[in-house]
């Protein structure tokens, strides 16, 4: 059964985990915790055709604009049966925008507070450019999509309007199966003792307690911006090639951390602060390999790494660092007790769950946040007849840490987004984070 | 001398893939690339998880190769190799 046939679709552990970062910022810093992904297209593209397929897709799929609410002691859930077509995602035009500089309002769209309650899920905005180019950005909550999710919404729409699908036509939710490669049937001891374990497992990375650029939570209103970078094809090949002769074959991310965490540690030392350890959640796809999957469903888990600054020197040695922790995390099932701790997030009180996430390192939640998530919406090289120039995710990063550095490539170039709360870094350290990451990825000594 | 040999550790490994690890159809085989069928990080390290299990042997990440993660039997070669090596 779809989620447009339902009249109410409940939250994923992870979901709600998401969530509850969501309601800590809106509390604290008076926005949301959304995600963005920005096509950047070519000459075709026209902002009418899309304005009138999402009026098709929000009328086939209520759950796009669907209030969110908890009913009782149940976990909460997208309302369909509640959903106010006012609220559905419009396609927002803008006037043209001279130059290639990212519009402001991409940013200004991630630090809005959009009314989860009221089913103010999404934003699409359109930025006509010089040339007859087109920026596009896609602004959503967290929980509606990982960034997996968000990739294959895209390609979806663009089916859509080929004609290659029907509006109604979505892969299947799998609601009531287990996450894949999670284990089912267990009871609920085995379940609280392995919830309990991941626990324990996060509280070893807050001993030195880690320390990020943002410091501890505060309440200051969110002000994200960020900053792209995209490398050319021959830098981009050379990268790769590095990635995995460094990392290996199907762990290039561990490259990439590596390279993000010395950016980090730079900053670090030109300050002359102590970070005590850089603790790192790296996001773990689990969606079923090789097939097609739900689209509004966020299916993650989370692998720490921690690493103590007296090993952040050695590039190789911090890379295999990161491998030996990473064989040795999923070696104690740590990705899979990750998950089943996440479910718990279903039913505890939102501030509750995020409040004992902080606990452990007293107001910090980790270093900072980061995420490779490979080649971009690879199934598709034009969106709605418009050639894809450049695409690339803008995750959100609350307050404290402060910081997120997100990868992917697309059209055989690697693009850096470096998230930020406007004024953690000066303009000499956002240069000196830039270009001692351009040096690790190059391998520029 | 081992028992397992690479026929019997091309089945365990084909029998892993198919039943535990990826979502597959019926023309899946121990020749299908695997990387097309949807074989990434995790779904490698919990594939050499469940061979540890059944051979003892840890199968070291820098013999993850593409040419090994061709297809099952590549990948039963080189875990077969490795049992010899002891």
């Amino acid at each position: 059964m779809s989620s447009s046939s339902r009249a109410e679709l409940p939250l994923t552990g992870a979901d709600c985990f998401l969530r509850a970062f969501d309601d800590e910022v809106r509390r604290r810093c008076g926005a949301s915790h959304a995600s963005q992904l920005v096509l950047r297209l070519g000459v075709g593209f026209d902002a009418g055709r899309l304005a009138a397929l999402m009026e098709r897709v929000a009328a086939a799929h209520p759950i796009l604009y669907a209030p969110i609410r908890r009913r009782g002691f149940r976990p909460p859930a997208y309302r369909m049966d509640r959903a106010r077509p006012e609220a559905a995602p419009r396609v927002r035009v803008h006037p043209l925008q001279q130059g290639r500089a990212l519009p402001e309002l991409f940013f200004e769209r991630m630090n809005e507070r959009f009314r989860a309650t009221r089913g103010e899920l999404m934003a699409v905005d359109v930025v006509p450019r010089e040339e007859g180019r087109t920026d596009m950005a896609l602004t959503w909550l967290h929980m509606l999509f990982d960034g997996a999710g968000s990739e294959a919404f895209v390609e979806w729409l663009d089916s859509v309007d080929r004609g290659e699908r029907s509006v109604t036509e979505l892969p299947p939710d799998d609601l009531e199966a287990a996450a894949p490669g999670m284990p089912e049937g267990l009871g609920a001891r085995e379940r609280g003792r392995r919830a309990t374990a991941w626990q324990r497992w996060m509280a070893t990375m807050a001993d030195p307690a880690p320390r990020s650029l943002g410091g501890p939570l505060r309440t200051v209103p969110q002000a994200l911006r960020y900053d792209l970078t995209t490398f050319d094809p021959a830098e981009t090949e050379a990268i790769v090639a590095r990635a995995k002769q460094s990392a290996g074959f199907l762990t290039p991310m561990l490259f990439y951390l590596a390279t993000a965490i010395r950016a980090h540690d730079a900053v670090f030392r030109a300050r002359g602060l102590a970070p005590g350890a850089y603790v790192v959640p790296l996001p773990v796809n689990l969606r079923p390999k090789g097939s097609e999957h739900a689209l509004f469903r966020t299916r993650v888990s989370l692998l720490w790494f921690r690493v103590l600054p007296e090993i952040v020197g050695d590039f190789e040695a911090l890379v295999a660092e990161l491998k030996a922790q990473r064989v040795a995390a999923i070696k104690a099932k740590q990705i899979e007790n990750g998950a089943i701790a996440m479910d718990y997030a279903r039913y505890a009180p939102m501030r509750v769950y995020a409040h004992m996430a902080r606990r452990a390192a007293r107001g910090e939640l980790c270093s900072f946040f980061f995420a490779f998530t490979g080649e971009f919406a690879g199934g598709i090289d034009h969106f709605l007849g418009a050639p894809i120039e450049n695409a690339f995710h803008a995750p959100p990063v609350p307050v404290s840490p402060g910081s997120s550095a997100a990868m992917s490539l697309r059209g055989g170039r690697l693009n850096v987004t470096h998230v930020q709360q406007a004024g953690l870094l000066s303009r000499e350290e956002r240069q000196l984070f830039q270009e001692t990451l351009r040096a690790d990825l190059l391998g520029i000594a | 001398m081992s028992e397992w040999t690479p026929e019997k550790l091309t089945a365990r490994v084909f029998e892993i893939l198919r039943d535990e690890l990826l979502e597959v159809g019926g023309d899946f085989s121990p020749q299908s690339n695997l990387v097309d069928a949807g074989l990434d990080s995790l779904a490698v390290t919990q594939l050499m998880l469940s061979i540890e299990e059944s051979t003892g042997v840890w199968v070291d990440e820098s013999l993850l190769t593409p040419e090994n993660l061709e297809c099952a039997e590549t990948l039963a070669a080189c875990v077969h190799e490795q049992l010899q090596q002891g």
